[in-house]
């Protein structure tokens, strides 16, 4: 169904949005209190690569 | 660059219009709140009013011209999207859809009627105001369908995974609920709302500017305008789409709140 597909369009530029921005989140308070460079990268990456598995999950098992 | 600056028209600079465009003054001085925006939701919620009280009063077997286009939009909300979008439980939600996507789409159209010509959504204010109604209804409807416990948990927690991904994804899925999710929401509308005025006003100002520099520029000022009629034609497409968009979206969390599982 078209509404539902454009629908699963939104939903995962949410999810792709939030998940590096949260974990990027983590990495730059870790960062700023530990004295460290890499933790907010790092964060970006994880972040990155739970999203695409998130929408994998909630989108992709089905089909 | 260097030979744009060359053929500057006599007189002043041009100045670009920008943000400022968007911050006008209040009407009457004493009345620091009454400003145009404000009185242009007055307006939308009076046409729109007006309009379907006068397209359903009469309402009869064999329609009239404006009753039929008063159903036709009801009917676009209605069947092609709170029915599709939300299941059996549609019916509920067809009045909020439907005042929702006729009042963004008048105060959208705002920016290209004549004499009024200013987006009501492209102060960010009233745009995230929408954002925040439909943030409370799809949650209200999410928890009293399957009590705060449920509904936090069915946000949370994905069936069919691993216990220590937990950690990864809880965080991802709550602040997308919460967070990214009506944020964005307000932002579209009030993104596109605010860059298309302001293009608009860079044709048609720009276009302006231009008539009254030498010879050379006379001559291609007719394309700006040009240009900028053809952007209202656009914009008008831009306007609609935001309008539907964001009653589609309002649809889809509410349909999202009442399924079980996401």
């Amino acid at each position: 169904m078209s509404h539902n597909q454009e629908g699963a369009a939104w939903s995962i530029l949410g999810y792709l949005i939030s998940g590096p921005l949260f974990w990027g989140g983590v990495g730059f308070g870790l960062d700023s209190w530990l004295g460290t460079g890499f933790l907010l990268p790092s964060g970006v990456i994880v972040g990155m690569g739970a999203s695409l598995y998130l929408v994998w999950l909630r989108f992709g098992r089905e089909a | 660059m260097r030979s744009v600056t060359n053929l500057r028209s006599a007189g002043e600079g041009f100045v670009p219009p920008g943000a400022k465009d968007f911050v006008l003054p209040p009407i009457f001085d004493s009345i620091p709140w009454l400003t145009k925006p404000i009185l242009l939701v007055a307006l939308s919620v009076i046409l729109v009013s007006v309009f379907f009280i006068l397209s359903s009063r009469k309402a009869a077997m064999v329609p009239s011209k404006l009753q039929f286009a008063g159903e036709g939009v009801y009917g676009f909300i209605r069947n092609g999207m709170a029915k599709d979008v939300i299941g059996p439980e549609f019916m509920r939600f067809v009045p909020f859809l439907f005042t929702l996507f006729t009042f963004v789409l008048v105060n959208n159209w705002f920016a290209i009627v004549p004499m009024l010509q200013f987006p009501t959504f492209s102060r960010v204010g009233f745009a995230y105001a929408l954002a925040l109604i439909t943030y409370v209804v799809y949650h209200s409807v999410g928890v009293k369908k399957q009590g705060l416990f449920g509904y936090i948990k069915g946000i949370a927690f994905m069936p069919g995974v691993p216990k220590p991904i937990y950690l990864l994804l809880t965080p991802i899925e709550i602040a997308t609920f919460f967070i990214v999710r009506p944020f964005t929401l307000g932002l579209r509308l009030f993104a596109n709302m605010f860059a298309g005025h302001l293009l608009l006003l860079v044709f048609f100002l720009g276009g302006e500017h231009l008539l009254q520099g030498v010879i050379g520029l006379k001559i291609v000022s007719p394309f700006a305008f040009i240009a900028g009629i053809g952007l209202t034609f656009f914009e008008f497409m831009v306007q609609c789409l935001q309008a539907y968009i964001f009653t589609l979206l309002s649809a889809l969390y509410i349909a999202g709140s009442l399924a079980d599982e996401h």
